[in-house]
């Protein structure tokens, strides 16, 4: 009998078809809970559930009755949110996972400085203040430049520079206003984070986790300045540009702060700025990359196997040709060598989608592998600091990462967004 | 049989992942129904099929109507490959001949006939009106050797789960129901999705 994976998957995830595909490779029955009714889920019982993602009591009850039929042989949450269900229906059923505790902190950006913080890791100084509080009292003290921040928002939605009392004001309101908008997060809708501005280069750490050791599995550099006003991430370049001494040296800095946080089994994303200091963790996260950034990690000899494949296969104990690992231990896979870059394509303005044009002229430029466009004609779209969508991404393989930017930002000059 | 100028064919490449992708032509490739290829010689008489075959690596082709799905052994990204197949798909549009031939007996039609005749009902008793509850709506292409071809409408087009609607709801159940059910090969154009009943977000 294969073994049996729950998948707690947001009905809005860019990543159904990723999992599924590595689910269906590894040869392993998946059953998809979700935050929304399937229409089959009265016909196939066994492989679609409805869960309330954002309550653990809830999801851990729905999750246990249904592996009282169904056994399951591990959980696996794809983003912030389902990562802490998945913890929660873990430990619930005895398996491998990360504790609920770790989640829960990787989680909620305040609670992870603290701990990060409390265990000597390069974090910037920071503060948790409240959206009713002295505004005026915490625009005298913020340390300028500084980065509000939502406590529990994904990626860099809600983020923001402040250079001075007037522009802190104004974040304040704006961020306000977005951390209570009904599609964000239900926690964290009192307060934010404000932090000093870290200035330096940036860099994404794609990683897994097993008994606490950390095997970097890419390490990308972010081509585009992030200093604000907004954060808005545009290029994720892989391999690396930076010399090997730093890049270890940003590896066991993540390993450390996730040691911090108690995070020892699974995906590990982290987010750092690396300046005249060393790195800075800026963020680290118990799950893997977001949106449809995934596709360019492949690894293998054949560069055939997919992040999710891997990651999969080291929640169920399984080699990634899905079979039996020894002694439970992840396979070691290494990412192909070729250089590789995705772009996520900004927003340009809020607006209707009307069309994009120009994705076969952009498929055509040298090194693109692909244009993907995820928004619908009709969406409502709405940039950064506000939105919560990519327009979509571009994809391109070279012989080194510089190429393969330069072809992105090629491919990308070709796409007229026609928004009304 | 008509012919295009270059002028007129634009194609869209949807990779799936480093073995299949599909390709999405603005002008029909084939309108009777759906063809599937997995060998050279079955391809023997579809111009394009063969033209494909001839790609290295190129282990099965699907057409259907405005789409023709390639699937290859090798794991190079679609790059190459990709240019070769719309390279493909230009020359056989331009050609005198038909770019697929109606399929010929085929080894066993009646076992396909019969399956599609079966599947047919089990869309329209079973399926449809499930995936209606979401504003969508499944079209049977066609069925080949075993392999159901389908197309998503409505809701389901562009859906974000789109891909857990059809493997875990609409596969499962024809293969419950109709065991000697192969497969599935959707050959929807997700791109031009305007209505999906659920949108990605960043998550």
């Amino acid at each position: 009998m294969p073994s049996r994976l729950l998948l707690i998957l947001p009905s809005t995830s860019y990543r159904a078809s990723a999992f599924l595909e590595a689910a269906r490779r590894l040869g392993v029955a998946v059953t998809v809970a979700s935050d929304h009714r399937s229409t089959f889920a009265d016909a196939q019982p066994a492989n679609v559930l409805l869960v309330d993602c954002g309550n653990p009591a809830r999801v851990t009850e729905q999750a246990c009755r249904f592996a009282a039929e169904h056994p399951v042989d591990a959980v696996f949450g794809v983003d912030d949110t389902t990562a802490v269900a998945a913890a929660w229906v873990a430990r619930a059923l005895g398996l491998r996972h990360n504790s609920v505790e770790a989640c829960e902190a990787a989680r909620d950006k305040h609670r992870q400085r603290v701990m990060l913080a409390r265990e000597g890791l390069p974090v910037p100084s920071f503060a948790l203040h409240r959206f009713d509080g002295d505004l005026a009292a915490y625009a005298r003290v913020a340390p300028y430049p500084c980065v509000l921040k939502p406590t529990h928002l994904s990626m860099s939605r809600g983020v923001m520079r402040a250079d001075d009392p007037a522009g802190f004001a104004r974040a304040v309101e704006r961020l306000r206003l977005i951390a209570t908008r009904e599609d964000a997060a239900v926690e964290g809708r009192e307060t934010f984070l404000v932090e000093r501005f870290v200035p330096g280069d940036e860099f994404a750490l794609e990683g897994m986790l097993a008994g606490g050791a950390l095997r970097t599995l890419a390490l990308f550099d972010k081509p585009d300045p992030l200093d604000g006003p907004f954060f808005e991430e545009t290029i994720y370049a892989t391999p690396s540009r930076l010399p090997e001494a730093r890049q270890r040296e940003i590896g066991f800095t993540v390993e450390r702060a996730a040691q911090a946080l108690g995070l020892t089994e699974g995906p590990v994303h982290a987010e750092v700025r690396v300046n005249a200091d060393g790195p800075w963790i800026i963020e680290v996260a118990a799950r893997p990359i977001g949106g449809r950034c995934s596709a360019i990690l492949r690894f293998g000899e054949r560069a055939a196997i997919s992040l999710e494949q891997v990651l999969l296969a080291q929640s169920l104990g399984l080699t990634v040709d899905g079979e039996p690992a020894a002694g439970g231990q992840p396979a070691t896979v290494e990412r192909e060598p070729s250089g590789a870059a995705v772009m996520m394509i900004p927003v340009p303005r809020a607006g209707t989608l009307i069309a994009v044009r120009g994705v076969d002229d952009a498929r055509r430029v040298p090194w693109v592998d692909d244009v993907v466009i995820t928004a619908h004609p009709g969406q409502q779209l709405e940039p950064l600091p506000e939105g919560n969508r990519y327009l979509g991404f571009i994809y391109a393989w070279a012989e080194d990462p510089a190429t393969a930017v330069a072809a992105l930002r090629a491919a990308h000059a070709n796409l007229a967004i026609e928004l009304a | 049989m008509v012919s295009y100028s270059m002028d007129e064919i634009s194609i869209t490449a949807e990779p799936v992942d480093n073995h299949r992708c599909k390709f999405v032509v603005s002008v029909p490739l084939f309108e009777g129904g759906a063809r599937r290829f997995g060998s050279p010689e079955e391809a023997a008489g579809s111009p394009l099929a063969e033209a494909i075959f001839r790609i290295p690596h190129v282990s099965e082709v699907h057409v259907a109507g405005h789409a023709v799905t390639v699937i290859k052994g090798d794991t190079a990204p679609w790059q190459m490959a990709g240019k070769a197949v719309g390279a493909a798909i230009r020359a056989s549009l331009q050609a005198s001949a038909p770019p697929v031939a109606a399929r010929a007996s085929a080894v066993d039609p009646a076992l396909d006939d019969a399956l599609f005749a079966k599947v047919s009902t089990i869309f329209d008793t079973r399926i449809n009106p499930m995936v209606a509850g979401h504003g969508g709506r499944v079209d049977l292409i066609d069925v080949q050797d075993g392999m159901v071809m389908l197309r998503l409408m409505g809701g389901c087009q562009g859906c974000g789960m789109a891909d857990v609607t059809l493997r875990q709801g609409i596969e499962a159940t024809l293969k419950e129901v109709a065991p000697e059910v192969l497969g599935i090969v959707d050959v929807t154009d997700h791109a031009t999705g305007a209505n999906p009943y659920f949108a990605s977000a960043k998550k």
